[in-house]
């Protein structure tokens, strides 16, 4: 076992470093670069720019020096936790980052703990009263769920917000907390505000929650065991807990891996409509900006998250599911 | 005898007059401040002559101190739109587009080589340091002739024939720059949206600078900030356009409080403002701005649920509905003011064109005047613009001087037959199947227009010219992208055609500079490499190879000589005169409008106005430091 996990965490490092070579390819496969695309929106808003002042940002930002370098230069730095500058905001990575990474872990883990509560319930009651009308009746709400996409669903509570209520709903706090330091008035504002996001970046998610939650017990009801437990008289509510529920929770232990990332990337396009300030928006924006460190950096952590979550997942498997070894040669 | 009244009375007047000056009224939101000594009172803020606005219009009023006008940006980059808005500078244009000095009392002109700007003596930086020549030495000296932070040299504009002005500082308040030749684009270039600044809030600069605090100090200082270099970092302290830094003192009348990055922007009145209202009450009206980030593509939704007090930016003219619509519910009215530019929409055919047959034909002016009068641009007007804009071909707006109606119409109108027998002129009688003409070698005429995918008027635009083209036996095709990739596209001489606004200054004085018209930029779309020439020192790019293009670029030379407006002025006409004969460009309308969002209590925003870059910096031109809140009433 810890054979396993030390050959699993090796191999780490070299997927990470093929990934940090694919995320830097990508980020400057666009045509230009950052200033390029940073005069390009100043002309089209008919500003212009001082050629001078472009060759000394040229210089200043390292643009002038060969891919392979800049490449190098980041990769290096980020070994020891510089993780380039933004050129966007004239400001090192971290510190464009800052209050937004708490946000965003804040928010996607309330939405992670909607999801549980909410698709958790629903989805054993319909998969043991299949067929029934509250079935029906709740599939319908979680294809629902899932057919609509949440910026979609955020756009359209915007709209009856406004009309119904005369309020506007974006934001994660009141205006006045807004770049203020942390304080408990700001913190029970955040709490909130944060229903709303919650609700509609979790709707997608709990319904598919539930599919899976419903077909994945349905599988374990069918089963001899269950059979042979409720021959032997034990109540229904009790093989429930102790048998098929346990079996049926696998495929969420495995969902842990692309649960991570998640949490840091959160739902970018609902945030972008909702105007939140987690780093959803700041990736999209970098990423069209060219700001390449910023992307980057944050790809470059999305895939870190999403290597050790796989990492996790498996390690999880094997603890708690004693029908899963690891016999047949190592690591693979 | 006589003498003693006489005094008395004298007396008496100074008394009254002291007491007038003492009377006019604090602004609310800073009387705690002065009275307890933070802040002195508003005599001693104010210069000692103050600049005093005021405007002439009929629905202008002076107005209540007090409020908070919020607004909307796409990015937290953009909050430089504030220093756009606030548009102090040394000299400005007002309404009629005449220069005025604004943070300069004075301005002496000789033949636009010998410039003496006179300050206001008293005149304060926002965190109530005297404003003096002082800031303009720092500027010459330690950042435009410093060799780490101008590596690169002056910038463009003060350089006339690749030399600098010679600068004297005269006084405290008086500094000199003296070209040998003239520079008439100077002025302008301080009254810009994004000015020249040629002064620096010194006394807040020196911390960073390695000639005031030493080498070591400036480059550990810059490391320890994670800047790469103290020239860097100097850098990032001094950005007065770019508005990021809440400590960099200003001459705005609104100071930024939020650093970036950030999704809400908190602006304050300025205490040392330098400009009063006709009661001598110190501007600006309005306390606080607010600006909040959204998606740009959000921003008409938002403008429409009454998020704003005033909204102009990210709103487009096929939003006004939605926006009328929304107005009475929650309390707005929408404006419509006219746009600057000298085409809403406008064609470019790429003389630069890497194909050799398109080459020659884009570079007769038969051509262009066949495509140009076989666009149906009433039909356009009435189907995309709900016939408000004007039918135009690209050239100034009425609003400015040196409009002519004839350039407006030339080769504008819309005639099939003749743009036939152009073409038939040029040689283009083999047609294929389809009723395409031929090109000499064959090829069936289909022309492709790069549109930078910004939005789907280009398209529908392009759609409506694509049918009245296909009566001259031409094919258009559209093809979006990206800004980017437009531009590369572009440049290099992949495109064949493009469609963008028209001339950004649509309301040129003689005195502004005619570049525009000259191929003198890259960015010209459709000379973007006779451009390139002009721009690197005829090293790069190509030669104009057209004698009228070579015309437009002596002309150009010679209005950077001219002395007088007179002058220019003909030369103006001259350039103009050749861009309509020569249809280098293809416009199609003008005039188009853009809705602005204003809330019921907004005041003083003038019904009809121009909403333009350069000149008139947006809403700049018109005051939004006399922008004042009725307060909320029963409505």
């Amino acid at each position: 076992m810890l054979r396993y996990v030390v050959n699993r965490v090796l191999l780490m490092i070299p997927t990470m470093i093929a990934i940090s070579i694919i995320v830097f390819a990508i980020i400057q496969l666009p045509p230009g670069n950052y200033l390029d695309s940073y005069i390009a929106e100043l002309q089209a808003q008919g500003e212009s720019v001082d050629p001078q002042k472009i060759a000394f940002l040229k210089k200043e930002y390292g643009l002038d020096k060969p891919i392979p370098e800049q490449y190098l230069r980041w990769a290096a730095g980020m070994l020891v936790g510089d993780f380039g500058y933004s050129f966007e905001f004239n400001l090192p990575v971290s510190k464009v980052v800052g209050d937004r990474m708490f946000l965003t872990i804040l928010v996607s883990s309330f939405t992670i703990l909607f999801t549980w509560a909410v698709a958790f319930p629903i989805g054993i009651y319909s998969a043991t009263h299949q067929y029934s009308w509250g079935d029906y009746g709740l599939s319908l709400l979680g294809f629902l769920g899932i057919a609509i996409p949440n910026f979609m669903l955020a756009l359209v509570m915007l709209y009856f917000a406004n009309v119904l209520f005369g309020t506007s709903i974006g934001g994660l706090m009141g205006p006045e907390f807004i770049d203020k330091p942390w304080t408990w008035a700001k913190f029970v504002s955040i709490l909130e505000h944060s229903w709303i996001p919650v609700f509609i970046i979790g709707a997608g998610g709990t319904a598919g929650m539930i599919r899976k939650m419903r077909a994945n017990l349905l599988d374990e009801l069918q089963k001899q065991y269950v059979v042979t437990a409720r021959a032997k008289g034990l109540p229904p509510g009790k093989v429930l807990r102790k048998y098929p529920l346990r079996m049926a929770l696998n495929f969420f232990i495995s969902d842990i891996g692309s649960l991570l990332p998640h949490i840091i990337s959160g739902a970018e396009i609902t945030a972008v409509v909702l105007s939140l300030p987690t780093t959803g928006p700041m990736l999209l924006a970098a990423l069209k900006s060219q700001d390449m460190y910023l992307a980057g950096s944050f790809l470059m952590f999305l895939a870190f998250m999403i290597v050790v979550g796989v990492l996790i997942s498996d390690l999880a498997l094997v603890a708690l599911d004693p029908r899963i070894r690891l016999t047949g040669g190592i690591a693979r | 005898m006589t003498r003693r009244p006489f005094l008395f009375l004298f007396a008496l007047a100074v008394a009254w007059l002291g007491a007038a000056a003492a009377v006019a009224e604090e602004p609310p939101s800073l009387k705690a401040d002065v009275e307890a000594g933070k802040v002195p009172p508003m005599a001693k803020r104010l210069p000692q002559s103050p600049l005093t606005v005021d405007i002439q219009r009929s629905e202008w009023t002076i107005g209540r101190y007090g409020g908070e006008l919020r607004t909307l940006l796409a990015k937290d980059r953009d909050i430089r739109m504030m220093v756009v808005y606030g548009y102090s500078r040394l000299v400005g244009y007002d309404e009629q587009f005449n220069l005025v000095p604004d943070i300069l009392e004075r301005v002496d002109n000789v033949d636009s080589r010998i410039f003496t700007f006179h300050l206001r003596p008293g005149h304060k930086w926002s965190d109530g340091h005297p404003f003096t020549t002082a800031d303009f030495r720092y500027y010459w000296e330690d950042v435009a002739n410093d060799p780490d932070l101008s590596p690169f040299g002056l910038p463009q504009i003060l350089r006339v024939g690749d030399r600098g002005p010679r600068f004297e500082v005269l006084s405290e308040t008086a500094v000199r720059f003296t070209w040998e030749e003239p520079n008439p684009q100077f002025l302008p270039a301080l009254a810009g949206p994004s000015p020249l600044f040629i002064y620096r809030p010194a006394h807040y600069l020196r911390q960073f600078h390695s000639k005031h605090i030493g080498l070591d100090k400036a480059v550990a200082q810059a490391k320890a900030a994670g800047a790469r270099s103290w020239a860097g970092f100097h850098q990032k302290k001094d950005e007065q356009f770019r508005f990021d830094n809440p400590d960099l003192p200003t001459l705005e009348p609104w100071i930024n409080t939020t650093p970036l990055p950030s999704t809400r922007f908190v602006l304050v009145r300025n205490p040392y403002f330098h400009r009063v209202d006709k009661a001598g009450r110190q501007l600006p009206y309005i306390d606080r701005v607010v600006v909040n980030i959204t998606d740009g593509k959000l921003i008409p939704a938002k403008a429409g649920t009454g998020d704003v007090e005033l909204q102009a930016r990210d709103l487009r003219f096929d939003n006004y509905t939605f926006l009328k619509e929304n107005s009475k519910r929650n309390q707005f009215r929408v404006l419509l003011w006219e746009k600057g530019l000298g085409s809403q929409m406008a064609l470019y055919p790429n003389l630069n064109v890497d194909d050799p047959a398109w080459r020659a034909l884009m570079r007769d002016v038969r051509f262009r005047r066949a495509l140009s009068l076989g666009i149906n641009r009433h039909e356009i007007n009435e189907v995309v613009y709900f016939g408000l804009a004007v039918e135009s071909a690209n050239t100034v707006l009425q609003r400015s001087p040196l409009f002519r109606p004839e350039f407006r119409a030339a080769w504008a109108r819309f005639d099939v037959k003749a743009a036939n027998a152009l073409l038939d002129s040029l040689g283009l009688t083999q047609r294929d199947a389809r009723g395409l003409r031929l090109l000499p070698d064959g090829r069936p005429m289909e022309i492709v227009v790069d549109t930078a995918g910004e939005s789907t008027e280009e398209t529908d635009v392009l759609e409506l010219v694509r049918d009245s083209w296909r009566k001259l036996g031409i094919a258009l095709f559209s093809r979006p992208s990206v800004r980017e990739v437009f531009r590369k596209r572009v440049y290099s001489g992949k495109s064949m055609m493009t469609v963008w606004s028209g001339l950004n200054n649509g309301i040129p004085t003689p005195d502004m500079s005619p570049n525009e018209l000259a191929p003198t930029a890259q960015e010209h779309l459709q000379w973007p490499m006779w451009g390139q020439y002009f721009e690197n020192n005829r090293k790069g790019g190509e030669a104009p190879a057209l004698p009228e293009a070579k015309e437009l670029v002596d002309l150009y030379e010679s209005w950077r000589r001219a002395a007088n407006s007179a002058e220019r002025e003909q030369i103006w006409l001259r350039m103009l005169e050749i861009h309509a004969q020569e249809v280098f460009t293809i416009g199609i309308v003008t005039k188009a409008l853009q809705p602005i969002v204003v809330r019921n209590n907004l005041r003083n925003v003038p019904t009809e106005g121009l909403y333009s870059w350069d000149p008139g910096s947006y809403f700049g031109m018109y005051h939004p430091d006399t922008f004042w809140l009725e307060p909320r009433g029963p409505r």
